[in-house]
């Protein structure tokens, strides 16, 4: 496949990102976090350093990635389909992948964008001790994080293009927020796993004492790269699906309603 | 251009395509059939979108589906309209184009010339939300012509279309197929096919009933029972007469009128005036059967369950 191919749809969906409701969606991504932030700055002292890093883990490579990734990837098939603009697309050569990659891409550098910037006025307004090891920390964790949930969303997309976004939301409450708490085998299933253990280890945060012993259960005591591998491969496999899932799925959206 | 071996289409227990075999060479073609009648799902399994369930298909020589080489010599406009609102037809029409592949100036220039034929150059560069349906028809041609294939495939394409929309179509499909290129053109009004083309494939039922040129299809029907309401001064004497001619299957008589069912109904045409020269019978009003599509079509499928011969 030309690699143009996905780099025009990558330009194309960027300038359709551009309409005033994606803005606002943008702009609501970068500013909630930095919302919170202030809300916990004016209503209590100077927190200790940890209290930082699990907030904004919280506010930016979980929800803003999470969310961001969802609202974008999980409906890249269903919404062509839903407009019928899915034949002019899959009649063009390789233009199923290039939508796909094209589409994936838009939505890692959109989400991304919008976490680091939120990421960025949140740390100005924290004032922390350590203001540039906790952005990089946390800046690290949305660079991982946006592109396996974007992959994970996007082969949510097109396995379940009918009910897309219920299926993600749905899958994200039960095993990202849940199962991924849970301190049991399952939970390495989750990306949501592996970002808690980076976090544990880039941000030095301490496991002592009763809820340390209990953390610790839970993230396991793998090193980093360990980490940072299988999440690449998880992105990787979820690409990797979506894309063959395009390939095997006739999707028509008229095939039954007309003619 | 197009081979189809026994080609069916089953969506579960729903046939959407039944049986079809099919042999066509380069040329013009007008796909006909009512709505529901199966010619997007053929569309859509000869575009390669669909994979048949049964049989096999062939498009100029390539199976058509994900078949990437083939998606460069075929150009569709499908029946939905599936645009961009907030992009302008030059936009769309070069994105689409870089999708086969194409660098952003060439697919500009392309795109230009393509929306210059289909008439919306003067236009192009306003946001598809303001056009009216003529001009996104005229987007969609454009998109489906502008990398030059050498198969069109058109679904309903003069859907929304003025009567002066539907003659520059027209104009602009003649132009097409006089330069030697194919085309297939699906839509469920015959005289819009035959506008464009005299070869027809008649599709119902997801089954295909007839194929040839109006002509054959014609003389196909020729000697199908039809009814036939023939108003008159004498209807018992008229009934007599064509009675003693043998000319009819069945015969209903009412105060004015007399109805009859005939299986020979162009004979019935050329020897009724001399039958009726001989009598004071006076005739004020000859009406056929209904001659709509879809009574063309209810015929045709009889033709084919054998009901009739």
């Amino acid at each position: 496949m030309n690699p143009g191919n996905f780099g025009a749809v990558f330009f194309f969906e960027w300038q359709r990102a551009l309409s005033p409701a994606r803005m606002a969606w943008w702009l609501v991504l970068i500013l909630f976090p930095a919302f919170i932030v202030a809300l916990i700055r004016v209503s209590s002292a100077q927190p200790p350093r940890e209290p930082w890093y699990i907030f904004l883990f919280a506010l930016v490579p979980m929800l803003v990635s999470m969310l961001g990734s969802l609202l974008w990837a999980s409906p890249a098939v269903s919404s062509e389909l839903e407009l019928h603009s899915w034949t002019y697309l899959a009649v063009r050569p390789h233009g199923k992948t290039a939508l796909l990659l094209g589409k994936y891409l838009a939505t890692v550098t959109w989400v991304l964008s919008a976490a680091l910037l939120g990421l960025s006025i949140s740390v100005l307004i924290a004032r922390p001790a350590d203001p540039w090891y906790l952005w990089s920390t946390i800046a690290k964790l949305a660079c991982i994080s946006c592109p396996a949930y974007a992959a994970l969303y996007l082969a949510i997309g097109c396995l379940f293009p009918q009910r897309a976004m219920a299926i993600a939301v749905a899958y994200t409450l039960v095993f990202e927020l849940v199962v991924g708490f849970v301190p049991a085998l399952i939970n390495k299933l989750t990306v949501q796993y592996r970002l808690l253990a980076l976090l544990v280890d880039w941000g030095t945060l301490p496991l002592g004492g009763r809820s340390g012993s209990g953390m610790l259960a839970m993230i396991g005591d793998a090193p980093a790269w360990h980490h940072v591998a299988i999440l690449a491969g998880y992105t990787a496999a979820m690409l990797l699906l979506a894309v063959v899932v395009v390939h095997l799925r006739e999707f028509t959206s008229e095939s039954m309603t007309n003619g | 251009m197009l081979t189809l071996n026994n080609v069916t289409k089953l969506y579960g227990t729903v046939i959407g395509v039944n049986d079809i075999t099919l042999a066509l060479e380069p040329g013009a073609y007008g796909l006909l059939g009512p709505n529901g009648s199966g010619k997007s799902t053929l569309l859509n399994l000869i575009t390669g979108q669909l994979k048949p369930s049964m049989g096999t298909l062939h498009v100029l020589g390539q199976v058509p589906w994900g078949n990437a080489a083939l998606y460069r010599q075929i150009g569709y406009c499908p029946g939905s309209e599936g645009l961009y609102s907030n992009f302008s037809g030059y936009q769309w029409v070069r994105y689409l184009l870089q999708l086969h592949g194409l660098s952003l100036s060439t697919a500009g220039e392309m795109a230009t010339r393509s929306l210059g034929v289909v008439g919306m150059r003067g236009s192009m560069h306003r946001p598809i939300a303001s056009y009216s349906r003529g001009m996104r028809q005229r987007i969609k041609l454009a998109q489906a012509i502008a990398h030059e294939p050498e198969f069109l495939i058109l679904d309903e394409p003069f859907n929304g279309l003025d009567p002066v929309g539907r003659h520059e179509m027209t104009c602009l499909l003649r132009d097409w197929i006089a330069a030697g290129k194919s085309l297939l053109l699906a839509s469920h009004i015959l005289h819009e096919i035959e506008s464009v083309t005299h070869s027809f494939l008649l599709i119902s039922g997801g089954r295909l009933l007839a194929s040839g040129t109006a002509e054959e299809v014609g003389q196909m029907l020729a000697d199908i029972p039809g009814e036939i309401t023939l108003s008159c001064n004498q209807p018992y004497r008229l009934a007599q007469l064509l009675m003693e001619q043998k000319i009819v299957d069945s015969i209903k008589i009412s105060s004015q009128t007399v109805v009859v069912s005939t299986s020979r109904p162009h004979h019935l045409f050329a020897q009724l005036p001399g039958w009726l020269a001989e009598t004071d019978v006076e005739i004020f009003e000859m009406r056929s059967a209904d001659q709509s599509l879809q009574s063309l079509f209810d015929a045709l499928l009889k033709i084919h369950q054998g009901q009739w011969s």
